[in-house]
């Protein structure tokens, strides 16, 4: 009997948690409108005195960069807006969008954030965690259409505030350059000559490796598909799907970097990016196809060196993947949501931005409609490739984001030898929905 | 036992007051979160906004082929990687337990006790980056040139055919240290007089380890198997330091965690939309799968009494 009336408190006790968590699942359903219907009146009774400071958040996956921000964010404090200061808290970049989910999700987000471009950021912005620019002065005004566009929703809204563009190129070390006497290549065919020269006199060629996956596709890869396959107007033929993914314009791309195999450091498979960094600025290897966000890295290296376009095969025309890679956005639960707006609106002027792109980290180009020159000569070197070129966004990016992963182990095995130039492209289109 | 059952028999259940708080704390910190995750497998979408989609999460695992190819390789991945603790770290366990209680020779002994267990103590981020550098040829071809060991200058970590077994290989490097000092704190408890009547019969060192100290120690044994099991179906962090949340290259080192991250808590780099209700049914098979293998062996070892 007794043993009975146990199982029962038992039964209920395990009930209760039970009962309470499917009740939990329709609030949450409820909860993800409200965010837009408060985003009108912020909460009152948080609205700071005009001499108490505010203390603003903002979330990055720059962690590189704090030195610079602090000292950006600090002059916006000191020169535009007393009462406000802003803490940058930056994580680790691989990591930047599962942790900047989790913490939307659990309420703990940051009130300024980096937004990714494209779908990654219109998903957080459709979740109701971003909140809606359209409205911040000069924004609309002062940013060129295709600047804006990554950050723009299908009906029109903004998401965030254009902050900073990225390039790719090929880094090269100018002494060993100078000793080797090769100079820089302006077709994918001297570009192999060179590798081939390099190699023969005892240098590694170039520093790339697999080990971290990424950065094989995003710098290298993507970095020289627009040769392949022509720029914006091109691309959009492969998106809406007039031309397959399985072109001769892809064969040959795939063709192209499984050429580059014998140049790599020896254990390429097992190369990270960072090792990459540091065999580029050790000396100990040529050359690295990367990013622009790594300029700052070689400072304070003691070997000249310099940037040069990925080229172009012999009588095709060389682009450069100028990819749209960060912005700023608000939070939409945000308690201080006018100082956060002030702080964006500043972004989209022309004296904001020179004073941003002056503390901007080296290799990040603003995105404004103005004029800006850089202080950096290895930025301004970098941002001269563009000049007489066309430029796109990462191909995958701005319809494909789905062929990011297939298109990246495809170029794994095809550098591997694994599989064949036209197997690689076979099954990126074959893996296209 | 039975006696003092029945003395507090006529106060009733009372005695279920005490377990109240112990009880409240397993409610709500484990049943309630392993219920949760659950329910949670029988839903999609993102947390903002789910739907109620019954098993489907479930049929997709194993029936759609995205889904299927992924989790059968990584299950596939976990029973290497398991296989690899139970012969290598657990083995291993045993003989360095059987070596360091020899008697006579305690100094010795603690030495490489500690020695053999500081791993343990490090962060798995911390020996797991330590070993990407040993195993990277870009960092160790000059050493092992140096000594004359070429032929072990190979990218270990970025071959698929060697990634899982590198991996595999530091983890027991890291954790055979707990399996060691279970082996040796039950090979303490056999008594003196076995090995003393042992070696009246002229028992060999042999003889005596497969006569009388494995079978002694059968229980240990049994809860080593079981932890190792639960420990290795549960793993992500070696991979993760090691090779990526992606178990690169190509997939080769991608176990149940790391599937279960990059599913349920990441999404899939670079765009990041995780599905937790997929997630929760990765971990909930997983759950089931424990609860599998744990209650046999359980019984199986249990000394009768």
């Amino acid at each position: 009997m007794k043993r009975r009336l146990l199982s029962w408190i038992l039964i209920l006790l395990l009930a209760v948690p039970l009962l309470t968590s499917c009740g939990q699942t329709q609030t949450q359903g409820e909860n993800t409108i409200k965010p837009d219907t408060t985003s009108v009146a912020p909460n009152q009774p948080d609205t700071p005195k005009a001499d108490e400071k505010v203390v603003l958040t903002m979330g990055s996956w720059r962690a590189d960069d704090k030195a610079q921000m602090d000292k950006l964010l600090a002059q916006y404090t000191a020169e535009v807006a007393p009462n406000v200061e802003i803490v940058f808290q930056p994580t680790n970049p691989p990591d930047y969008n599962a942790t900047l989910r989790l913490q939307l999700e659990n309420g703990t987000g940051p009130d300024l954030m980096y937004a990714r471009s494209y779908a990654t950021g219109l998903e957080l912005f459709e979740a109701g965690y971003f909140g809606d620019c359209t409205n911040i002065p000069g924004i609309l005004d002062n940013f060129s259409d295709s600047n804006l566009a990554p950050w723009r929703t299908p009906d029109g809204k903004m998401f965030a505030v254009p902050f900073a563009a990225v390039s790719h190129a090929v880094y090269y070390n100018k002494d060993i350059f100078d000793a080797a006497g090769v100079s820089i290549p302006k077709t994918w065919e001297e570009f192999i000559q060179v590798c081939e020269t390099l190699k023969s006199k005892g240098y590694t060629p170039l520093a790339n490796g697999l080990a971290d996956e990424w950065d094989i596709l995003e710098c290298f890869f993507l970095g020289m598909l627009p040769n392949y396959v022509g720029g914006a107007d091109q691309r959009v033929l492969y998106e809406n799907g007039t031309k397959a993914l399985n072109d001769q314009n892809f064969v040959d791309a795939y063709t192209d970097i499984a050429s580059i195999k014998p140049y790599l450091p020896s254990g390429f498979e097992a190369v990270t990016y960072n090792d990459s960094q540091a065999l580029f600025s050790s000396q100990g290897a040529a050359m690295f196809v990367d990013g622009s966000w790594t300029i700052s890295v070689y400072d304070d290296v003691d070997f000249n060196w310099g940037v040069f376009a990925i080229p172009a095969r012999a009588g095709k025309e060389t682009l450069i993947t100028f990819h749209p890679d960060m912005a700023i956005t608000y939070n939409n639960a945000s308690k201080y949501k006018k100082e956060a707006m002030d702080f964006l609106a500043w972004l989209c002027t022309e004296e904001g931005v020179k004073k941003a792109s002056a503390s901007l980290p080296t290799g990040f180009f603003p995105m404004i409609k103005f004029q800006i020159t850089l202080e950096d000569v290895h930025a301004n070197e970098f941002l001269a490739l563009n000049n007489g070129r066309k430029t796109d966004a990462r191909f995958v990016w701005p319809a494909l984001m789905d062929l990011y992963t297939p298109m990246d182990q495809a170029v794994i095995s095809v550098i591997k030898g694994d599989i064949s130039p036209q197997q690689a492209a076979d099954n990126v289109n074959n893996s296209r929905q | 036992m039975h006696s003092s059952y029945n003395r507090l028999e006529p106060r009733g259940f009372y005695w279920f007051l005490y377990t109240i708080p112990a009880l409240l704390v397993y409610i709500f910190f484990m049943a309630y979160p392993l219920l949760d995750s659950i329910r949670l497998s029988m839903y999609s979408g993102t947390y903002s906004n789910m739907t109620f989609v019954g098993l489907e999460n479930f049929r997709k695992i194993f029936f759609d082929s995205e889904v299927s190819t992924r989790y059968v390789n990584a299950l596939l991945n976990t029973v290497v990687f398991f296989l690899y603790h139970m012969l290598v770290q657990n083995v291993l366990g045993i003989i360095f337990a059987v070596l360091l209680t020899q008697r006579g020779k305690e100094r010795r002994n603690s030495i490489y006790q500690t020695i053999i267990f500081i791993p343990t103590t490090l962060a798995i981020l911390v020996t797991g980056y330590l070993w990407k550098l040993i195993l990277n040829p870009v960092w160790s071809k000059n050493l092992l040139d140096a000594i004359g060991l070429s032929a072990l200058a190979q990218p270990w970590l970025g071959k698929e055919s060697t990634a899982l077994t590198a991996v595999s290989l530091v983890s027991c490097w890291q954790w055979v240290g707990i399996p060691m000092m279970m082996f040796v704190a039950a090979l303490r408890n056999i008594s003196e007089d076995i090995f003393e009547a042992a070696n009246i019969e002229g028992a060999n060192r042999w003889q005596v380890f497969w006569r009388i100290q494995l079978p002694l120690i059968k229980p240990v044994v049994g809860i080593v198997a079981i932890l190792t099991f639960v420990n290795n179906f549960n793993a992500f962090d070696v991979v993760f330091a090691m090779e990526t949340a992606n178990g690169a290259p190509g997939y080769s080192t991608d176990i149940l965690g790391t599937l279960f991250y990059r599913v349920g808590i990441a999404g899939q780099h670079p765009i990041g939309i995780p599905n937790p209700g997929l997630g929760a049914a990765i971990a909930t098979i997983t759950f089931l799968m424990l609860i599998a293998g744990v209650i046999p062996v359980l019984l199986k070892t249990r000394t009768k009494e």
